[in-house]
């Protein structure tokens, strides 16, 4: 190889990449309207994003996985400790955190500023991100099921079952509601899939249906509760 | 030393030192924090956040110091001329120095553009971006009186040309978190994965060739397929930071494809740098200096090359993600690639400028392996704590404090094996700024 040929190399490697790197930019911006929901990037969380930045909090803390690693990711804080958690914490991190071996500053942040930043996180929360963080990915089952299936050693779908309340209706063996048909045979009446459909919107199946559509439940609790009662 | 002007390089170097000093001492308090409690009084005037801040700021400064040093000292060589204007050089030294304490000042006070590694806030920005535009036009305007040009001088231009132009897409501010991150890494990954590597690259490739005596036209041959390699995986290889910040998914296949390439350029550095030490020409005198040339190709392959590969994978990466995995290879990258490239610099360059021809290196050389073992040492805690994390946090799913209690003793280690590093830190950067002729050997 010659001095010349080594020159051409990096010039058309260069060049092949830049076009590469370019061209999915330019896409990039046409699909991150849709990817991040700029129909709902009000000038609230703008104004939250601006609070965000002016108490340095991304040196603290991560958000989409960037920042520091000194305190928790805040990308789903908002579905993970809801609004009222983040207000508190913002608000009075000296009682919040008295008994961690871990301190945030009580930077003194102004109330308009906590309410803009947690409407600034619950638009973080929403960006489709490939379902990153995997601790609060939608794949997963809530912490207390976990806990249920792995010391009590019941099935994840009826941990979910137990867990998200549908007993205060249905009951299963005797045990429970009685506001809701018992679901003992459910397994011999209905399909997984139908199971699914119906837990997911019941009014889609029966319009007369009164069972509230269960929105809150993930694709996986969803999958497992639906797996466990079609095999009752 | 050939040419007056290069003794400007001792100045930058000089002023690079003690940042460095500091910027360690600033990285013990973030590790102490980690692993003890700080009362919640001194959280609140000394937040965690302050300190880090001016930890990765003061990395910045000292390592663009040493490289517009190692720029000065460099360009009279192989222009075979003096610098444009010497004024402007130490004016530019004094500039970006103020604006350097200002702005560590500043955060001391809360004045921040609050966003990590580019904290600097706007105003003194645009004291950086002129005091790179001197920067930039005395050096370019040196190269083309000249009129000599080599390999080694575009590279060198190319490079600073293109890492003063990213910089410029960390300055606005973004309303899209989304769009933010994704311009942000164009100033973080392709500085440090592009034009750093371009920079540090053609400098190495002139301290190599000037220790081995091995010809130019080998050299430069080399630099151009490292280069051409290095933005050929380093450029579209950005998508690695794309996977997760709600970009298109395709990132996640240009992302992984081409940034598990990116290892290839620094092997094939490591690999001429063994080559040109075992063919080398002349005798090898300091040997320190050879020492921190192979040690940096060696822990840059580490550093970058292994560290990086074993994560930027989405399979992995989306459970690294943020965790100490990430803290475990920056360090090590770093290190490797440019505070042992930038020390390797001030070795070769500031006895030469002091016209001392063989050095004393005893304390060097303790100062070089010191760090070299409690750096790695670090980099390996890091990494445990950072698998404990992805585990239990990530895979688990259990709290972040519970988590963070499990890797307490790793990051404890990274603090007193930190200490040890200071030590190694100190040493070298005294001895290098008292050097001193080698006690001829009877
Ligand atoms: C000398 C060269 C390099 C340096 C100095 C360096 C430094 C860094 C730093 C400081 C970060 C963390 C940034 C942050 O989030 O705050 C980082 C992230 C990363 N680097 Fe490098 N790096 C280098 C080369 C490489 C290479 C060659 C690869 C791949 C083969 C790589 C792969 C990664 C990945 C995947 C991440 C993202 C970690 C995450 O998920 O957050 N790096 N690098
Ligand atoms: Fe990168």
């Amino acid at each position: 190889m010659t001095k010349k040929i080594a020159f051409w190399i990096f010039l058309l490697g260069t060049i092949a990449s830049a076009v590469v790197f370019l061209a999915a930019t330019w896409d990039t911006h046409k699909q991150v309207a849709t990817l991040s929901n700029v129909d709902k990037l009000s000038d609230r969380v703008v104004a939250g994003k601006r609070a965000f930045e002016k108490y340095n909090c991304n040196d603290c803390h991560t958000i989409l996985g960037f920042g520091a690693y000194y305190g928790p990711d805040l990308t789903r804080v908002v579905q993970r400790i809801g609004e009222d958690g983040v207000r508190f914490r913002i608000k009075d991190p000296e009682k919040a955190f008295a008994k961690s071996f871990r301190k945030m500053p009580d930077l003194r942040v102004a109330d308009t500023e906590i309410a803009d930043m947690v409407a600034f996180f619950k638009w973080v929360g929403e960006v489709n991100n490939n379902d990153w963080p995997p601790q609060d990915s939608k794949k997963r089952l809530s912490r207390g099921e976990q806990a249920m299936v792995a010391t009590v050693g019941v099935s994840p779908g009826a941990a979910v079952f137990q867990a998200k309340g549908c007993m205060n209706c249905h009951a299963l063996r005797g045990t429970g509601g009685t506001f809701a048909p018992a679901l003992d045979t459910v397994g011999r009446r209905k399909t997984l899939k139908e199971i699914e459909q119906y837990v997911r919107d019941p009014k889609s199946v029966n319009p007369k249906a009164q069972m509230p559509p269960q929105k809150e439940l993930s694709d996986r609790e969803l999958e497992e509760v639906a797996k466990f009662l079609s095999s009752l | 030393m050939e040419y007056r002007s290069q003794k400007i390089a001792y100045w930058y170097f000089a002023a690079a030192l003690p940042l460095f000093a500091l910027q360690i001492l600033l990285g013990l308090y973030l590790a102490y924090s980690y692993t003890f409690t700080v009362p919640q009084s001194i959280v609140n005037v000394f937040p965690f956040a302050t300190a880090r801040a001016m930890h990765t700021n003061l990395l910045v400064l000292w390592m663009l110091l040493g490289f517009m040093g190692g720029t000065y000292y460099i360009v009279p060589e192989e222009t075979k001329s003096e610098i444009y204007s010497e004024k402007l050089a130490y004016f530019q030294l004094i500039a970006l120095l103020a604006t350097g304490v200002a702005a560590l000042v500043g955060f001391l006070f809360g004045w921040t553009q609050g966003r990590p590694l580019l904290e600097i806030p706007r105003p003194l920005d645009l004291v950086v971006v002129v005091g790179a535009l001197i920067f930039l036009f005395n050096v370019a305007i040196t190269m083309i009186k000249a009129n000599r040009w080599t390999a080694i001088q575009g590279t060198l231009l190319g490079g600073l040309v293109f890492l003063a132009l990213l910089y410029l897409f960390g300055i606005p501010f973004y309303k899209n978190e989304v769009i933010d991150w994704y311009y942000w890494w164009w100033v973080i990954h392709l500085w440090v994965e592009g034009a750093w590597e371009l920079v540090s690259a053609a400098i190495f490739a002139f301290v190599l060739m000037k220790l081995t005596g091995v010809e130019r036209q080998v050299v430069e041959k080399w630099l151009y397929v490292e280069i051409g390699l290095f933005l050929f995986t380093g450029i579209a290889g950005t998508g690695h930071h794309y996977y997760w910040i709600g970009a298109p998914r395709y990132w996640l296949w240009i992302g992984g494809i081409f940034s598990a390439l990116e290892p290839l350029p620094i092997l094939l550095m490591l690999i001429d740098t063994m080559m040109h030490v075992k063919e080398r020409k002349t005798p090898i005198v300091n040997r320190l200096t050879w020492t921190y040339a192979v040690g940096c190709a060696i822990y840059h392959m580490i550093g970058a090359g292994v560290w990086g590969f074993l994560h930027t994978l989405p399979q992995i990466n989306y459970y690294t993600h943020g965790s100490q995995v990430t803290v475990s290879h920056g360090h090590l990258a770093f290190f490797g690639a440019y505070a042992l490239l930038n020390l390797m610099t001030f070795y070769y360059a500031m006895p030469r400028i002091k016209g001392i021809e063989v050095y004393d290196d005893t304390r060097g050389k303790y100062g070089f392996w010191i760090m070299c073992v409690a750096m790695m040492l670090m980099g390996l805690f890091f990494g445990v704590a950072g698998v404990i994390q992805s585990y239990v946090e990530r895979v688990l799913g259990m709290g972040f404090m519970t988590a963070q209690s499990y890797m307490r003793l790793w990051m404890g280690s990274v603090f007193f094996v930190g200490l040890t590093f200071l030590a190694g830190v100190l040493l070298t950067v005294t001895d290098l700024l008292t050097l001193r002729p080698a006690k001829v050997r009877a």
